[in-house]
């Protein structure tokens, strides 16, 4: 395992573990905005998918577990990075322009980054940690985004999960190596059609909820 | 003493074989206990410096960069010649070498320039065998081009950066051998006296450019790749830290100094326009393939060129000389140039400037095809001038740009000091009185690669050398002698910046001893930089310390050396009274205007020792004898 | 080449070895010509101060046709100044405009400490290649250079890559410090030829090590590197550069 920590603790190394736990999040981001939808059929619906998906309960465990250890290493790299690059450069430009390489997205990635995982953790004791047998997820939803605090709290954090993903997605293909002029702009459209379908996706839940409910 | 060019016997294609075969050999188990300073890192220098840690030797490399990747061989556009006949257009070693000896008026040894013809072939090998990524054809096999002055496709080019491409190789040879601990890489340099020990070199003395410090450090050979010395012109193609310093010191020491007056005037650079203007920018002359030449007809005719109709054009090189063209040498072109300015047919807002036309190529071959030989160079021309060359023709001018003469070297390319070699275009040895277009940068490498790390073994391995340390007397007195001069330098804070009479040696340069000469311009140009040498010591101010990062300083005193040397170069001119390829004295012309060579007079090579601050400079000649190649008047019509 | 002049004021960085802390100064260039090259302007600049008595400004500068890499300030935010594929040498002054303020800055990153003024030591960069970014043949041992057929996409798509001037531009414009364009230009530039082949997996590693060992930043692909470098090169060579580590590391 020597030769493996050594690698992956270089330059790149740490590139692809940002990459390859970004790309686990993207799929899983991408099953919860599926499930998600169930909301707008109604209750029924959304409680028959969350039932269903319970029913796979020991797979759901291993799933959890596999998104904590996914979200440990992302973040503490993340946070390694972020340190690690300030310290390689210590005296900072009195004026410094962007050349039209960077986007929003990139530019605000590890502090979009350290919002969500506190957006995450107020959501998991919102949504997840709850007592079941009072209270299911619909009304969980319901009770959460009844609060107009709340309802624009969660708005705000899937906008900057979208700017994160607008980042994120053809970077984790750069980072991987599958950069190629041929396929690479369609994996820029493509990242940047996911960020929005997430933020559009997931915010219109509270406003939904807000509106009809 | 006599000079000894040590050239083997035999006939000249097996000189070479005869030459390796008689050389002694130092056993492969003593090599590590030679150390060998290189000074620069450009192709011959680099390439020395590689091969000789390959081979088992120390090396301690010097350069005046902050990297050795940036000598100046790093700017050569054109291409690089090699005598592989893969074009199957007819040539071969031999051609390769009859058009250097001509190309170079008869004013270069055969021995040599057929041994560099020899090398040419392996030197390609070698670069491709670096990853250096030449043109290639659409069958995966190395492209050619035809180059100034050749009717055969041989240049071997990397897009317009081959220099670039085959420096970069070199100097991963380098790094490659710095990172197995054979090479000491000392960049931020100034190599400022070379120190004898028993008549031979055994070190040399360096400013720290960073911390102002002299350093010594000894050896048991020193090898000099210190580049030409261009820049005496001031406006010049050279980068700006081109200069003339360690060979004039090691002029100083004994080394003589051959054939300064030869200079090439390389006729396609970017027009000067201002005189705040620092350096001059070559358009590779790959770029007469496909252009024409051309002046209105009238003088002084101001139209822009486009509003001039075809009948009107003097497309004068074609003209003049209808079997080369637009592709004759650099001198014939250059000195055309100046000739049709001179008539007031020149162009552009100075009246110094020729229209280099593609719009002909362009119909032909199509933008497309024009863009992908020379796109990078147009864009350059663009960046500079602000004109496109797509659709404005360009205006071009010819400047100086390569210098042939050099520290004066036998066979071995060893130089009248024992122990000091000179290499590339810091030596004389190859170009005689014009150099080839794609030539500079094969006989640098030819040196580095082949050449010096043979014939330094045989230095070395017959040579009785004691232990010298660089804390031996003869380096504190060399470093004193140093300090004398930079003390002295700064503390005359005079009017006149270092640039400014910098430039003003140069003006008189390029007035005097420049395209054309006579001899009274350069009686007047002698007598011009004598006053100007005078006022300098008097007059100039240099700011700063010793003791630090100073430009200003490491500037003074490479001014104060081009001083002295373009003395040098005024007296060389003055002395060979007769034209010979760059060296155009008006006196000694055909009836059209052609270089007029005096082969019984000077068919050698001008070797100057130096003998004293207050003292002339002795001539000594080597005869140059023509077995192989024909005696002729050179003829491109 | 119609040439006007412009007045300018600069505010320029200045260090010495004595005084480490550094601070921008500002000066006048006044009656520049917009024909002018950005370091001509600054040639002239230091002959006034010169003339003045005060020390002229130290920048690193040598072949000014954008070639030998050794030139480069950070322009107003910008490495090399704001035009795209230039060098501060062929950076003209005929992209000003009279009146002007210009803040000139050394590169900055730990790995490139600052000597004097405008002048950095990049030696870093040499130690990357040192590193591996060569191919290990000898002088003398080659074969004839016409048995290694290279396709022409490839011969072209290296030279792309090996067009690099080590400047340190990308290093300048990442907002982290971070030298992967350099590095992946050189890795890619031999990985794409036959001949580099067989040293490959040592060089992607051994050079990526090196990397972070001289305290540079981390690539987080903002392409800041690809935007500013003066030779057009593409971030695509961190791309190989990565396949080259991941068949490196993991195989």
């Amino acid at each position: 395992m020597n030769w493996f920590i050594e690698n992956i603790s270089t330059a790149i190394g740490k590139k692809l573990l940002m990459a390859v736990t970004g790309l686990g999040f993207v799929g899983f981001i991408f099953v919860h905005l599926v499930g998600n939808l169930n909301f707008y059929f109604g209750k029924e619906v959304f409680l028959k998918y969350v039932e269903t998906l319970h029913k796979l309960d020991p797979l759901i465990f291993v799933a959890e577990l596999v998104l904590l250890g996914l979200a440990v290493i992302h973040v503490s790299t993340g946070t390694l990075l972020f340190f690690q690059n300030l310290r390689a450069r210590k005296t900072r430009y009195a004026v410094n322009k962007s050349a039209g390489g960077r986007t929003i997205g990139s530019r605000t990635m590890p502090y979009t980054g350290f919002f969500i995982l506190l957006f995450v953790i107020l959501h998991l004791f919102q949504f997840h940690f709850i007592d079941r047998s009072q209270m299911t997820p619909y009304d969980a939803a319901v009770n959460t985004f009844g609060n107009i605090g709340f309802a624009l709290v969660y708005i705000v954090a899937v906008i900057l999960v979208a700017l994160h993903i607008r980042h994120g997605f053809w970077s984790l293909f750069q980072s991987l190596g599958l950069n190629h002029e041929k396929y690479m702009p369609l994996i820029q459209t493509v990242g940047i059609i996911f960020a929005v379908a997430i933020a559009v996706g997931f915010a219109f839940v509270p406003i939904y909820i807000r509106a009809v409910i | 003493m006599t000079l000894e060019s040590k050239i083997p016997s035999g006939p000249v294609h097996e000189k070479w074989d005869r030459h390796r075969f008689e050389l002694k050999l130092v056993n492969p188990a003593n090599k590590k206990k030679f150390d060998i300073i290189v000074v620069g890192t450009g192709l011959a220098g680099a390439s020395a410096a590689a091969t000789l840690a390959e081979l088992g030797y120390n090396v301690k490399n010097f350069c005046i960069q902050d990297s050795p990747r940036r000598a100046h061989s790093i700017a050569a556009q054109g291409g690089i010649n090699a005598a592989k006949n893969y074009a199957n257009d007819g040539d071969s070693i031999w051609r390769l070498f009859y058009d250097t000896v001509k190309g170079g008026d008869f004013r270069a040894r055969e021995a040599n320039v057929y041994r560099l013809a020899q090398l040419s072939v392996n030197i390609i090998d070698q670069c491709v065998a670096q990853g250096v990524p030449f043109a290639r054809e659409y069958g995966g096999l190395l492209d050619n081009r035809s180059f100034g002055g050749a009717q055969v496709s041989r240049t071997f080019y990397a897009k317009g950066q081959t220099g670039q491409q085959l420096l970069l190789g070199a100097y991963s040879a380098l790094m490659r051998q710095v990172s197995a601990g054979k090479v000491e890489i000392f960049p931020r340099r100034e190599m400022l006296d070379v120190v004898l020990a028993d008549g031979r070199a055994r070190g040399i003395v360096t400013r720290n450019l960073v911390t102002g410090e002299l350093e010594s450090y000894s050896a048991h050979a020193v090898v000099l790749a210190t580049g030409g010395y261009g820049n005496v012109y001031f406006l010049s193609t050279n980068a700006m830290s081109s200069n003339v310093s360690a060979s004039y010191r090691c002029y100083k020491k004994g080394a003589y100094f051959a054939n300064p007056c030869f200079t090439q005037i390389h006729p396609t650079c970017i027009p000067v326009h201002g005189t705040y203007q620092s350096k001059l920018t070559l358009m590779s002359e790959s770029l007469r393939n496909d252009g024409r030449v051309w002046v209105p007809k009238e003088a002084g005719d101001k139209r822009p060129p486009e509003q001039i109709p075809e009948s009107e054009r003097d497309y004068y090189l074609e003209r003049k000389y209808p079997s080369f063209g637009n592709l004759v040498p650099r001198d014939v072109a250059s000195r055309n140039a100046k000739d049709q300015c001179d008539q007031g047919k020149g162009v552009g807002e100075t009246g110094l400037a020729v229209y280099l036309d593609f719009a002909d190529a362009i119909a032909r071959d199509g933008r497309e095809a024009i863009a992908a030989k020379y796109g990078n160079l147009f864009e350059m021309y663009e960046k500079i001038t602000g004109e496109d060359p797509y659709v404005t023709p360009m205006k071009i001018y010819p400047a100086v740009h390569y210098t042939m003469g050099g520290l004066w070297v036998d066979y071995n390319l060893m130089t009248t000091i024992d122990g000091l070699f000179a290499l590339g275009e810091s030596n004389f040895s190859d170009h005689g009185s014009n150099r080839l277009g794609a030539s500079a940068l094969m006989q640098g490498l030819a040196d580095g690669y082949f050449i010096i790390p043979y014939t330094i073994g045989g230095y070395l391995a017959g040579t009785r050398l004691p232990d010298v340390d660089a804390s031996a007397p003869q380096f504190k007195e060399a470093e004193a002698k140093i300090r004398e001069q930079v003390d002295r330098l700064l503390s005359i804070r005079g009017k006149r910046t270092v640039m400014d009479f910098h430039r003003s040696l140069g003006k008189i340069m390029w007035d005097h001893c420049g395209i054309a000469r006579d001899e009274q311009g350069l009686e007047k140009a002698r007598q011009m930089i004598a006053e100007l040498r005078e006022e300098f010591w008097e007059n100039v101010n240099v700011p700063g310390d010793a003791a630090d990062f100073n430009q200003a300083l490491e500037n003074a005193g490479r001014v104060a050396d081009f001083m002295e040397f373009g003395e040098l170069m005024v007296k060389d001119a003055l002395d060979r009274k007769e034209s010979c390829g760059c060296h155009f004295n008006t006196a000694y012309q055909t009836e059209d205007h052609e270089a007029l060579r005096d082969d019984e007079n000077y068919c050698n090579v001008s070797a100057w020792e130096y003998t004293g601050p207050d003292s002339d400079p002795v001539l000594h000649t080597e005869p140059l004898t023509f077995e192989n190649v024909e005696l002729t008047q050179r003829s491109y019509k | 080449m119609s040439s006007k002049t412009i007045n300018l004021t600069l505010k320029v960085w200045r260090q010495n070895r004595k005084n480490p802390a550094g601070d921008l100064e500002t000066y006048q260039a006044n009656d520049i010509s917009t024909d002018m090259s950005f370091l001509e302007m600054i040639d002239v600049v230091n002959e006034q101060l010169t003339e003045q008595g005060i020390e002229p400004i130290a920048f690193d500068h040598d072949c000014r046709e954008g070639i030998c890499g050794m030139c480069g300030a950070v322009v107003n935010g910008r490495a090399h100044g704001h035009m795209p594929e230039t060098t501060l040498c062929q950076l003209h002054m005929r992209h000003f405009k009279d009146g002007n303020t210009i803040v000139i800055e050394p590169w900055r990153a730990t790995a490139f400490p600052v000597v004097k003024d405008l002048v950095v030591d990049r030696g870093a960069l040499d130690k990357i290649i040192q590193a591996g970014g060569y191919i290990s043949v000898n002088a003398g041992g080659a074969q004839d250079g016409n048995t290694i057929p290279v396709p022409k996409e490839n011969a072209e798509k290296a030279f792309n890559a090996a067009a690099c001037i080590g400047c340190g531009a990308c290093v300048a414009a990442c907002p982290n410090a971070s030298a992967m364009l350099f590095t992946g230009a050189k890795i890619s530039h031999l990985a794409l030829l036959p001949q580099g082949k067989p040293g490959a997996k040592r060089r992607a590693l051994s050079m990526v090590r090196a990397m972070d060992e001289l305290g540079f930043g981390n690539c987080s692909n903002e392409a800041e590197c690809e935007a500013e470098c003066p030779k057009g090169i593409s971030i695509t060579e961190i791309a190989r550069m990565n396949r080259e580590f991941i068949k490196a590391a993991f195989s």
